[in-house]
């Protein structure tokens, strides 16, 4: 009864922020905004919804050890994506939001050719 | 318990059928991209607890399959869009 109670509020809460993951991905102006808002939902998301498997299904079983090892490969590769990523939209130029108030790396090299 | 697991995955397909607006409406590439990230790494959650609840193995291969994959699409993707192809 106690997991039962464990899995439902580990997966309700993994579920808020998935879905205010892609409320944000829907309703951010930019394409660095919606980047943050999907690591969110990804990190916070799926997160707990997995460690809910895990104490549903036992950390042996079938179930709970194939979600370790998704939650551990998340874990590695969605900053690395994310990363990558938002540094090639940078860097192909996508328009930043016009309310944006620093551009840093353009800064640091308008900076550095000026010195 | 099973109930709990498909309300989860039917959960995680509402919340694709959101993020799917986003990747038919987005601007540019980039985002297109972060909708299917995104998009892929829900389907695999949804797809692992609808393994759990009817009970079928084959399912969680899939899921595995799709996280590590998606992600290495992704960064292949970021490549070619910072310096073309190869």
């Amino acid at each position: 009864m106690i997991t039962e109670g464990f899995v439902i509020g580990l997966a309700a809460v993994g579920l808020f922020f998935s879905l205010s993951g892609a409320v944000g991905i829907l309703r951010m102006p930019d394409v660095y905004c919606r980047i943050q808002c999907s690591t969110k939902a990804v990190t916070l998301g799926a997160i707990p919804v997995l460690i809910a498997l895990v104490i549903g299904e036992g950390p042996i079983s079938n179930y709970g050890g194939r979600a370790l090892i998704v939650a551990v490969l998340l874990v590695i590769l969605s900053p690395a994506a994310s990363h990558a990523l938002a540094r090639a939209a940078y860097k192909a130029g996508v328009p930043m939001w016009s309310g944006a108030v620093r551009d840093e790396p353009s800064q640091r090299r308008s900076r550095g050719s000026g010195s | 318990m099973t109930d709990i697991y498909l309300g989860v995955a039917i959960a995680e397909i509402g919340i694709i059928g959101i993020l799917l607006i986003r990747l038919a409406i987005g601007p540019t590439v980039s985002d297109r991209i972060v909708a299917v990230n995104t998009i892929s790494t829900q389907s695999a959650l949804a797809l692992l607890f609808f393994a759990a609840y009817a009970d079928r193995t084959v399912d969680l291969d899939v899921a595995i399959w799709l996280v590590s994959f998606s992600y290495l699409g992704a960064i292949v993707w970021s490549r070619y869009l910072e310096r073309g192809l190869l």
